[in-house]
């Protein structure tokens, strides 16, 4: 049984369909990249499975149960978009790594120590355990994605989806999550990742599906790079539309 | 000296006593709140359901009821009303607040013309609060809704922190963030209707926000924010009717302006305390990669 099966999935915006008849499955412990150009829809897609935007058609069903039943949450770790350091209050690096846990406690009980070891445990991962107590705002945007991907893996997830993870992300920062997946991967865990670049984080991927202009163009093997993306010091650099910043993408980010 | 004793003297009224009791009790608890509407970008909503607090004060004059369950009952529906529409509609949230803001003082302005005996002098009271009127039984309203509120964001401080943070990531996480979201707006309802006889709408929405936003500054964790915030709450809300009584003026402005001049004072100590840290940095950022293009030569 899949852990993710996508049939014949349509989701409009305005009238106008972002994604067109996508079929997608994800089977336990498969690691699978959705690629494709900005704009190809991708993005949609993975927020259609995470249930923020609505199916205007097709269906979709979460470990086996259709999505508007699904109520084990907190099987799925879900790494939303980065959208920039700008927050209101200060939170800790813990603090939001803790929210990863938040779907395992009752309402306003403590945690107890298996949260506590979670959360502890993740940020060890992502290599932050010494910035735990410091705040989010303070940390470069590398930093603060690898909070977002600790909060992921807090949940303890069965799948893990990922949208554009090393948008803006320095190169060494790639490295180290692309070890902290592989590790996931080889626990049995189900990666769904988004990208529109390869590297580090791809190396390790089954099987990859691309999607141009709202369709499956692709499904099976990940494709390998071309001219001179293929020379491995290429560094793939250029602005778009869903990063943070025209600026941070030029630059490699901070 | 002598100043101390006689502002000390003013505490042997009682009505001075339950101004005291009732503003500290706003100030710390008003920034428990507060927090979370920071957070999530709603620093004005008090300030909004205090407008349409209005006409649940007006309907209280018009039937003849407690104006304070009619304010309760009207912002408490207001507060549904506005959450639907912040999510299920299409209307930007900010024109949908902004009908419902105009609507509520025009709406309490009408209501009170019509029951023109009590006049709209009356209203003012609501709007900037007659603390030195009010009597045991409206201290103990703002007590027991205080103490309540209070312990319910105490306790699901680290829900309600990850709605106001990330509402997109909360769904996917599995929270009841539609039922978290209505609460949170429900408890500012019941904050502002059940103090603003007291201390103004003024006053209170003043102190759901200045405290958070001054020590926020300082403060690296949420709970730190809010646990400091509240410190602050009540401190301000303490010397703002001690001040007050020292130059016999309206405790509420007094508090508010004491906030707003705490509030400037750390925001200028905080930019210096930046400066400095930039220079001493905690976390470096990681060595950034290479850059990859030929700059032009500077004399070109």
């Amino acid at each position: 049984m899949p852990v993710l099966n996508v049939r014949g999935a349509t989701v409009s915006y305005g009238g106008r369909a972002v994604v067109r008849g996508v079929d997608l499955a994800v089977e336990p412990g498969e690691a699978v990249a959705l690629m494709g150009a900005n704009g190809s829809g991708k993005s949609t897609l993975i927020k259609a499975v995470a249930g923020l935007v609505p199916l205007a058609g097709g269906s979709i069903a979460l470990f086996g149960t259709p999505q508007k039943r699904f109520r084990a949450w907190k099987r799925i770790g879900y790494v939303p978009q980065r959208t920039g350091a700008a927050s209101g209050v200060p939170s800790t690096a813990a603090e939001v790594v803790s929210q990863g846990r938040l779907a395992h406690r009752f309402l306003g009980m403590p945690p107890n120590r298996a949260d506590r070891e979670s959360v502890t445990r993740s940020l060890a991962e992502v290599g932050l355990a010494d910035h735990a107590h410091c705040s989010v705002d303070t940390l470069s945007g590398g930093q603060q994605q690898r909070v977002l991907i600790a909060r992921a893996l807090a949940t303890d997830p069965e799948l893990l989806i990922m949208d554009e993870p090393t948008v803006g992300v320095d190169a060494e920062t790639q490295a180290a999550l692309a070890t902290v997946v592989a590790d996931r991967i080889d626990a049995g865990c189900a990666v769904l990742l988004v990208t529109h670049e390869l590297g580090p984080l791809t190396d390790r991927l089954d099987r990859a599906v691309v999607l141009a202009d709202g369709k499956v163009v692709h499904d099976g093997a990940p494709p390998r790079p071309v001219g001179e993306h293929a020379d491995p010091h290429h560094d793939h650099a250029h602005p778009h539309a869903n990063g943070d910043s025209a600026d941070e993408a030029i630059w490699g980010g901070k | 000296m002598n100043l101390d004793l006689s502002i000390l003297d003013y505490f042997q009224y009682e009505f001075m006593q339950r101004a005291l009791i009732s503003a500290l009790v706003v100030g710390l608890c008003a920034p428990a709140v507060g927090v979370f509407l920071v957070q999530k970008r709603l620093a004005l909503i008090g300030d909004g359901l205090g407008h349409i607090a209005l006409t649940g004060v007006a309907i209280g004059f018009l039937t003849g009821a407690s104006p304070m369950w009619t304010t309760l009952a009207v912002t408490v529906a207001a507060s549904i009303v506005m959450e639907i529409l912040r999510s299920h509609s299409k209307t930007s949230g900010d024109v949908a607040l902004a009908m419902m803001f105009y609507g509520g003082i025009a709406g309490g302005v009408y209501l009170t013309g019509i029951a023109s005996d009590k006049g709209v002098a009356n209203l003012q009271q609501y709007l900037f609060g007659s603390l030195l009127t009010a009597g045991w039984d409206e201290v103990w309203a703002i007590a027991i809704g205080g103490a309540v509120v209070a312990a319910l964001m105490l306790v699901l401080r680290p829900w309600l922190a990850a709605i106001c943070a990330d509402e997109q990531y909360a769904r996917v996480s599995g929270l009841p963030v539609a039922a978290l979201n209505l609460l949170l707006l429900i408890t500012t309802a019941v904050t502002v209707s059940v103090s603003m006889r007291a201390v103004g709408l003024l006053l209170v929405s003043a102190l759901l926000v200045i405290p958070v936003v001054t020590v926020q500054q300082f403060t690296r964790s949420f709970k730190a924010t809010m646990f400091t915030a509240m410190g602050a709450g009540f401190l301000i809300a303490g010397a703002g009717v001690l001040a007050s009584a020292a130059k016999d003026v309206p405790p509420g402005s007094t508090i508010v302006l004491i906030g707003v001049a705490v509030f400037v004072v750390t925001a200028v100590l905080a930019a210096l305390v930046r400066r400095v840290r930039r220079v001493r940095r905690a976390h470096l950022p990681p060595e950034g990669e290479p850059l990859e293009v030929e700059l032009p030569a500077a004399n070109a």
